[in-house]
């Protein structure tokens, strides 16, 4: 795996044994894995199956190796109720965490198509209380750390399984739904011990991502009491996409004749061409090679482009990262940076076809923040679903952007702009939670409370 | 309530439609609640705060804003402030604070704490019970000393600070090419 060997395993200053691997490792190329939903009947039945469940929990130590398969486990607030934690400790989690984030669905721009009336029944019912993730490389392995997870959870009868979805890389080399390479471009943290790939950035303080550490104002954010339980443990966004492919493709072939120009349209969107390389380093076509390569394609800032003639502001890649971009509006860009693992769902629809074959496909959206309700809100609202941040008044991202048929996307140019009308939205959203990640001791500490 | 009130507010709701009539209400100015404080008009949320002063807290700022010459030019920094007031009230005890902005305050609060923190504390540090930007209590801290407008307007709610900007520059680049 070419991976461990562009980590450096040096000034590892977070305590990598005791934070959960997910947050940290790759997916494996290609992955497979399953999310489960539990529910939880009887706190004492679930206090034993946690104890029973700690040994097959998958910590950061060596977090550049991926190649076993890792199991990870996260809790919604209803699903700490469930377990009777202290009353002190429930009532210590930030607000947004409390109420969940159907309720907070205005703040986070999640209306109209993106409702939580039309999510699916799974994130409208009340019983999701832990979620267990698993990857792995093989399916092999993944069946067999699945078989382990399941002996243990039948031997608790107070813990009931009640969602299963699997998922698989869509299109082999690590491809999204849509055609383009997926999972470049993480932040890197500081003290993780991983190599510096991009010059232009800096590590991000570890308490950004994960509580109990200083984050970039020097302080700690809010977290749940006591220490031992939030101690090396984050918050969890956990988002189901639905992708409209079909869809996008018959976007680009309106808007753009030959095959070369909606290609270009398309990376213009997103801000890298399919192979993944960033459409700042070759502007005019693909690089295939530097969009496989991990130490260079993500090399880059935007500070030779500040006009955004060759990466358009609106962007999906550069609104969620504006790197070193001059923004209308002071911002700190290392503060809304997030921790993405998501994931890809269902089959791929024929490459480059314009017609919708009814077939559900999508994306696992999954991010860690210790602020995530903060962070997510931000976005949704700022960066994703507004453009005044970079002086495009209320212009949304192409790609996540609720557009609703109405989306508009401005692609600067010589010497007038060109603006695309009437974009539709490409990925609805049909469910979302937040769930806490607790550190290894402290899922220990939950099982004895 | 008496029948002398109720004449009262009769009459003045007739003396406000004599002085009004003709001028149907415009929808764009309707004014809503900007969240858990202050009112909000399209893109513009005003913020107004009537608090105590630390003992040298005036005298800070008067020196501050002197030696600034009045000019506070620094703000433009933050791209969503339309204006920014700061009045002195009961001897010098007091500070009256109002601003005008786009979206939420609470939004950029974090960028606040690690882009312009000195500046922040510096101005904000002489309020009595400031708990500095960085402070996780900073919000709360704002949220109650914060009093909601009776009654707001603006003339433009739907341009926000960098709209204007752009449109400033759209217009003085379309009047250089018609000059041509």
């Amino acid at each position: 795996m070419f991976l461990k060997n562009l980590f450096k395993r040096t000034a590892e200053k977070i305590e990598l044994h005791d934070i959960q691997a997910i947050i940290l490792r790759d997916r494996p190329l290609p992955y497979h894995g399953v999310n489960v939903f539990l529910e939880i009947l009887n706190a004492a039945s679930a206090k034993a199956f946690l104890k029973e469940i700690v040994p097959y929990v998958t910590n950061a130590k060596n977090w550049w190796d991926n190649d076993d398969a890792w199991l990870a486990i996260a809790f919604t607030y209803e699903g700490l109720k469930k377990l009777e934690l202290p009353q002190s400790t429930m009532e210590s989690f930030p607000d947004a965490f409390k109420k969940g984030m159907a309720a907070r669905s205005e703040k986070l721009m999640d209306i109209n198509e993106n409702a939580p009336e039309k999510w699916d029944a799974v994130f409208k019912a009340t019983g999701n209380h832990i979620a267990v993730s698993i990857f792995a490389k093989g399916v092999d392995d993944l069946n067999s750390k699945k078989a382990l997870a399941l002996q243990v959870l039948e031997k608790h009868r107070g813990v009931k399984l009640c969602y299963q979805a699997d998922f698989d890389t869509p299109i082999e080399g690590n491809f999204n739904h849509f055609g383009f390479r997926d999972g470049i471009s993480n932040p890197e943290i500081e003290g993780s011990g991983a190599a510096h790939l991009n010059s232009k950035e800096r590590p991000i303080k570890a308490g950004e991502f994960i509580m109990g550490y200083a984050n970039e104002a020097g302080n700690h954010y809010p977290m749940p009491q006591p220490m031992e339980f939030a101690k090396n443990g984050t918050f969890v966004i956990f988002r189901k996409y639905h992708s409209h492919v079909a869809a996008f493709n018959k976007y680009l072939s309106e808007q753009a004749k030959s095959t070369a120009e909606q290609e270009l349209l398309a990376a213009k969107m997103v801000g890298r061409w399919r192979s993944g390389a960033p459409l700042n380093m070759c502007p005019f076509k693909d690089n295939a090679a530097l969009g496989a390569d991990a130490r260079k394609n993500n090399d880059f800032d935007f500070s030779n482009d500040q006009n955004g003639k060759i990466v358009p502001y609106s962007s999906h890649m550069r609104r969620m990262n504006p790197r070193n971009s001059k923004m209308a509006v002071m911002s700190d860009v290392n503060l809304h940076r997030i921790i993405r693992k998501g994931v890809g769902y269902g089959v791929p629809l024929a490459e480059g076809s314009t017609k919708d074959d009814g077939k559900e496909r999508g994306l696992y959206f999954i991010a860690f923040s210790a602020k995530a309700m903060e962070t997510l809100e931000f976005l949704q609202k700022e960066w994703v679903n507004n453009g005044n941040f970079v002086s495009l008044k209320n212009e949304r991202d192409p790609i996540i952007g609720l557009n609703e048929g109405k989306g508009t996307f401005t692609m600067p140019g010589d010497p007038l702009p060109k603006r695309y009308i009437g974009m539709p939205t490409f990925n609805t959203l049909k469910g979302g939670m937040y769930l806490f990640m607790p550190g290894i001791n402290a899922i220990k500490w939950m099982s004895g409370v | 309530m008496s029948i002398k009130q109720l004449t009262q507010d009769a009459a003045l709701k007739l003396k406000l439609y004599l002085a009004t009539v003709g001028e149907p209400l415009d929808k764009a100015h309707d004014v809503t609640s900007a969240g858990d404080a202050g009112l909000r008009s399209g893109e513009l949320s005003e913020l107004t705060i009537i608090t105590d002063l630390k003992p040298d807290g005036a005298r800070n700022l008067r020196l501050i804003f002197e030696t600034l010459k009045g000019n506070l030019t620094g703000a433009r920094k933050v791209g969503t402030l339309h204006d920014m007031r700061f009045v002195f009230l009961e001897n010098d005890t007091k500070l009256l604070f109002c601003t005008c902005y786009d979206g939420d305050w609470d939004t950029y609060i974090n960028d606040f704490a690690t882009k312009i923190p000195e500046m922040m504390d510096l101005i904000f540090g002489n309020i009595e019970g400031w708990p500095g930007i960085k402070s996780p209590t900073v919000k709360e801290f704002i949220l109650s000393k914060q009093i909601t407008a009776s009654a707001w307007f603006v003339s433009h709610p739907n341009l926000t600070v960098a709209d204007t900007t752009r449109l400033e520059k759209i217009g003085a680049g379309l009047n250089k090419l018609l000059e041509l």
